[in-house]
């Protein structure tokens, strides 16, 4: 406000209005111009605002601070604090009522002249002003102005003088102040604090003081050389910040020997810090020369927690001008809205946007705040074209125990919703993984099994240098067939593609047969072709036709099969061979491929992406030399590899081959539940000490967790366990006796039977059915239960106290000793306890201990003790 | 009761009147551009005998030596009283650090100059004295000292330390005194006024003087005394001149207390303070 600097403020109530103070007192309009004209004589202030000049007051020359009367009426009364450190009180505008006439230009006079630094309206008594003028030796620097007790003129205080003298028109001085504070000091900047109308925050010279009016003797003070700006946090009394030079300190009343925080220094002073009105804990500051207001976001920290920890703060920038900006104001109602004023005048009126803050849960629902809005993200329910994320996939598949059928293995496909090939593929691979090892066990321990679980390859590998069987090539559809002439090597590779059960038959009979009832007629009339049972295809290709899913053309296809001729140069070879691409049934492509093929090569059927891996593997092993299936494998696994696709599996085992085709497949889909599972089949290999493995395998378990799926957690972690021992965890918690300090497990890890669920976690009773109540180290009592106040170690027969009846039955519904309602269960904090059970029914209705004179919240201490686990919840 | 040792390092400096054309370029500088110098301590006095400066040591580099220019060996530290120890408001006027700063300290034997403004009263003291100062005043005061202007406070040293306390009363003093007739106002000045009272200012300090006029008849003191202070410290401005002088400012700028009270002046020896003979 010194002639170059204008100052800015809005209207406390007419939000519409604000002034700019320099010289002089310039009061606007704001309008919107959304959906008009920009008006003769308005100034654009943004892109959907202007400004109208109403009127301009030039009658307080020298001014230094202004401050606008907080009342509702008058609206436009602002008090003027002059560099001689009189206030003036003014108007702008047409409103002189009557009522208020005598208050404008009423003057308020310090003893002696100095500067006015600062004013502030009391915002509870409406009529009490606050100057905070420079030093005197021996004057007070704050005065407490009362403008007009009454609003009544004809009461005058005896302190109110009339001077005529020398000026035409009469002025009312006032000279007597209702307080005075202060003394033989400077103040620099003032604000009432909102917690009593009678205190007072001041920057004095060297230090902030909070003067108490009711007793002007006492003051509370802090030395500090940010005593600028002092400002209240609307929305956090006890919150102030003040700056000196280009450092905010923030400080907290209850806790005001030193700053709570102070923020960043900027190079260049500080000119102005405000409080957001209308947004928590949103600070702004503007330094001298500068385009930019810098914005101090503290809205999640409203108390500073312990002594040294300074609370987070985010801090951004808003340009809303090119210019440097002179000052700045707050709009007080419309959230986040400022104007701010450059040196030359020219004013923009912008709103700082909202921070959007992203939270997505693990259950995949998507919500954002931005200001006081709250937007949920919501998937359309009936759009089923698109394929589900896996993460929802996998939360279904763990609701629907996928992956832990350890006995019907190939089940798992099903339990993942058997609709995808590659899992269905998988697991079959891994059942008869796990048929042949323990098939092969029995058949001769300790020799193969392993090699069974290393895959295809790796049994194809080992046949190698092996004798060459004698390997005709196909030559003609004579059943006498050369799958006698298999090693058994190739066998166990066939055993494994599922062709050919396990045992020595080696007929496919089994698998067609299967294979027609799911209604996969062209798969085996494929298989059956293979096997050189051509008449057994046609069957089964006749077979589909007929039946109600199947398709009718099928006998077309089985009307051209059964042309099949050994002439090379025939025309059904001819027309066999071009017209087969046409097909859209792999299978019913591939016949005729392998129908049609030059001796020795059957490329159209290897390379058929299509096809089944099983059934090309198989295939292969059929009809390739060593030589040629050990390079089809290779190529096929590592194509496999790279494309991370599961049927690979088959090829590789649980090897690290293994390994490196689940990372691509994880790396493409994210499933790392599919990836645990598969993995864990493979114990007691190395492949588990992988580390991707292991990686996989927490991440799956954190995903768990995250869900809220604590048992489908510990489900797993048993599973996990019972195929791979070295995961078990070790005992982390163990009740030892108040006697003798031993575990009272102790004993029950020497009893092999007692389940090894329940000792591991070391909070079993003794397992010896007549002494369960005592330490099975000293024999002295175990402690009793807090609510039934029966020893530890019986097993809860009813519930105490007056629960309801049906957590009677509940808890005493089982009685085994193992059952958790038995365990025990204690608070960490006040160390009271009992059974887990009892404990359990007892805070589900109170916070408090259970133990009448202790007044421990025990449950509240429990930050997840309120958590439901999400699987409970679920549909 | 707090005092509070400030950061400012003052040099004393006495300029002859002969050589104040020498100097009319640094002075204007320190009252005017303060911003330029960084000089915070600024305080220029005349007196019938010469010009006293009491400058910090950035405005001592503006100032260059010459034959006119006294130098006084010490640095001086700043004191300022100040009395907002949460207890009872109290007036830390002149006499009261008469009493309870001068006189203690001149029972230690430590000179002391003082400089009363406007604003305040500030109280120098030889660097080398500091000790004696804090050991001699911590019985009374809180003392802390301003360290990038945050005050720090100095621990208090309770045993007495081979500085025994003094026990025997104030030893008297005489010194002669006169009473000029003219009368003083003393004044303040927003500073961003001070440039529309530039001229006039300089006019009054430099090129106004005219030899004391002798009194006609034999009375208590000369009828009237050159004497006019300006003093720049930390962004305040603080003046005492004649009220005869005042006339030649513009009335609305200067500021004063509200009674426009006026001030006679009180002479103690009339000596130059501690230079010259």
């Amino acid at each position: 406000m010194s002639g170059t600097k204008p100052d800015i403020l809005w209207a406390p109530h007419q939000v519409d209005r604000f002034v700019v103070c320099d010289s002089e007192l310039s009061l606007y309009h704001v309008e919107s111009t959304v959906n008009s004209e920009l008006k003769a004589g308005s100034l654009r202030l943004s892109e959907d605002s202007a400004a109208t000049l109403l009127s301009i007051n030039s009658d307080t020359p020298y001014m230094k601070c202004v401050a606008w009367y907080l009342n509702y009426d008058p609206e436009c009364l602002l008090a003027v604090g002059q560099a001689n450190g009189r206030v003036v009180l003014t108007s702008l505008g047409q409103d002189h009522n009557s009522k208020f006439k005598d208050l404008i230009g009423k003057e308020f006079v310090p003893k002696h002249a100095r500067q006015c630094n600062t004013l502030a309206w009391n915002p509870l008594d409406s009529n009490w002003l606050a100057a905070g003028l420079d030093k005197h030796r021996a004057d007070f620097s704050v005065l407490i102005w009362d403008i007009c007790s009454k609003y009544t003129p004809d009461i005058v205080p005896m302190e109110k003088v009339r001077l005529s003298a020398g000026e035409n028109e009469t002025t009312l001085l006032v000279t007597k102040p209702l307080y005075e504070l202060g003394q033989n000091d400077a103040c620099l900047s003032l604000c009432w604090l909102p917690r009593d109308q009678k205190l007072l925050l001041a920057g004095m010279h060297r230090n902030l003081a909070i003067f108490d009016l009711r007793n002007t003797s006492q003051k509370m003070f802090v030395n500090t050389k940010a005593v600028q700006g002092v400002t209240v946090d609307p929305y956090f009394h006890d919150r102030v910040a003040s700056f000196y030079e280009g450092q905010v300190a923030i400080w907290d009343l209850r806790k005001f020997e030193k700053p709570v925080l102070t923020l960043t220094e900027q190079p260049k002073p500080l000119t102005k810090v405000a409080w957001c009105p209308t947004r928590t804990g949103l600070l702004a500051t503007l330094t001298r020369d500068s385009n930019i207001i810098r914005l101090y976001d503290m809205q999640h920290t409203p108390t500073p927690i312990g002594d040294e920890t300074e609370p987070t703060i985010i801090e951004r920038s808003v340009q809303p001008c090119d210019n440097y900006i002179a000052s700045f104001a707050w709009h007080p109602t419309s959230q986040n809205r400022m104007i701010v004023v450059t040196p030359n005048r020219t004013m923009s009126d912008f709103t700082v946007f909202e921070r959007i803050s992203l939270a997505w849960s693990p259950i995949t629902s998507l919500m954002w705040a931005c200001g006081r809005h709250l937007y949920e993200c919501a998937e359309e329910e009936n759009d089923n074209s698109l394929e589900k994320d896996i993460a929802t996939k996998m939360r279904l598949r763990a609701l629907s125990r996928y992956g832990l059928d350890t006995e019907q293995v190939w089940r798992n496909h099903i339990l993942a919703g058997n609709e995808d090939p590659q899992l269905k593929s998988l697991w079959y691979t891994l059942h008869f993984m796990k048929q042949y090892t323990e098939d092969m066990d029995q058949k001769s321990p300790g020799n193969k099994g392993s090699l069974v679980y290393a895959g295809i390859k790796s049994i194809v590998k080992s046949s190698l240098g092996m004798v060459e069987s004698s390997r005709h090539n196909w030559s003609g559809l004579d059943k006498q067939s050369d799958t006698q002439n298999l090693n058994e090597e190739r066998i166990l590779a066939l055993q494994l593609c599922g062709w050919i059960k396990k045992g020595t038959d080696v007929d496919v009979g089994p698998f067609l047969n299967s294979l027609v009832q799911e209604g996969e007629w062209e798969r085996a009339a494929a298989v059956a072709l293979f096997n050189l049972d051509i008449r057994r295809a046609i069957q089964i290709l006749n077979e589909g036709a007929s039946s109600e899913k199947g398709d009718l053309n099928l006998n077309v296809v089985a009307m051209a099969l059964s042309g099949y001729t050994d002439e090379k140069n025939s025309l059904w070879r001819e027309m066999c061979s071009t017209l087969r691409l046409q097909l859209n049934n792999p299978y019913l492509c591939v016949m005729f491929a392998f129908l049609t093929s030059e001796t020795g090569s059957y490329d159209g059927v290897l390379y058929e992406n299509k096809v089944a891996v099983r059934d090309r593997v198989a295939f292969a092993c059929k009809f390739l030399s060593d030589s040629q299936l050990n390079r089809y494998i290779e190529k096929l696994t590592n194509e496999m590899k790279e494309a991370g696709n599961l049927e690979g599996i088959l090829l590789t085992g649980l090897t690290k081959d293994g390994v490196d085709l689940m990372e691509s497949y994880v790396d493409r889909t994210g499933d790392v539940q599919t990836a645990s599972y598969c993995m864990l089949q493979g114990s007691p290999l190395d492949v588990l000490k992988d580390e991707r493995v292991q990686y996989w395998i927490e991440n799956y378990r954190n995903l768990l967790d995250a869900w809220r799926f604590w048992h489908k957690r510990a489900e797993f972690d048993i599973h996990r366990s019972k195929l791979d021992p070295s995961s078990k965890p070790l005992a982390q918690v163990f009740v030892s006796c108040n006697f003798c300090g031993k575990s009272i497990s102790y004993s029950c890890s020497t009893v092999p039977h007692q389940g090894r669920g329940f000792s591991q976690y070391g909070v079993s009773g003794s397992p010896t059915k007549s002494k369960v109540t005592s330490c099975p180290g000293c024999r002295k009592p175990l402690p009793r239960c807090a609510l039934c106040l029966i020893n530890m170690g019986t097993p809860v027969s009813s519930c105490p106290g007056g629960s309801k009846s049906d957590e009677k039955v509940d808890l005493s519904k089982d009685k085994k000793l193992a059952q958790f309602n038995n365990w025990f269960t204690w608070c960490h904090n006040c160390r009271h306890g009992g059974h887990a059970g009892h404990m359990l029914s007892w805070f589900r209705d109170h916070a408090e201990c259970p133990v009448s004179a202790c007044t421990c919240k025990c449950m509240q201490l429990d930050t997840t003790g309120n958590l439901v686990p999400a699987e409970t919840v679920q549909p | 009761m707090e005092l509070h040792i400030l950061e400012h390092r003052v040099r004393v400096l006495s300029l002859a009147r002969p050589g104040l054309w020498l100097y009319t370029h640094p002075l204007i500088k320190l009252l005017f551009l303060p911003r330029r110098s960084r000089c915070k301590f600024f305080s220029l006095t005349e007196t019938p005998e010469d010009y006293t400066l009491m400058v910090d040591e950035e405005g001592f580099k503006e100032l260059p030596p010459s034959e006119f220019l006294q130098v006084a060996e010490a640095t001086w530290l700043v004191l300022n009283v100040s009395s907002h120890s949460g207890a009872a408001v109290q007036a830390a006027g002149v006499t009261k650090i008469a009493r309870s700063v001068i006189a203690p300290l001149a029972e230690h034997h430590v000179s002391v100059l003082m400089l009363s403004t406007y604003q305040t009263d500030f109280i120098l003291v030889r660097e080398q004295d500091l000790s004696v100062v804090i050991h001699t005043l911590s019985q009374e005061f809180d003392i802390y000292r301003e360290v990038g202007g945050e005050p720090v406070p100095v621990a208090r040293d309770d045993s007495s330390n081979g500085f025994p306390r003094s026990q025997h009363g104030p030893s008297p003093t005489v010194h002669p005194i006169q009473s000029p007739q003219n009368r003083f106002c003393v004044l303040t000045l927003d500073p961003e006024t001070l440039p529309a009272i530039a001229t006039t200012l300089i006019d009054v300090l430099f090129y106004s003087y005219s030899a004391p006029k002798e009194a006609a008849s034999g009375g208590t003191g000369p009828s009237s005394i050159t004497f006019f202070a300006f003093s720049l410290i930390e962004g305040y401005i603080s003046i005492v001149m004649d009220a005869e002088t005042q006339k030649k400012f513009p009335s609305d700028l200067l500021l004063t207390s509200s009674s426009g009270e006026l001030w006679r002046m009180v002479r103690i020896g009339g000596q130059p303070l501690g230079f010259g003979a």
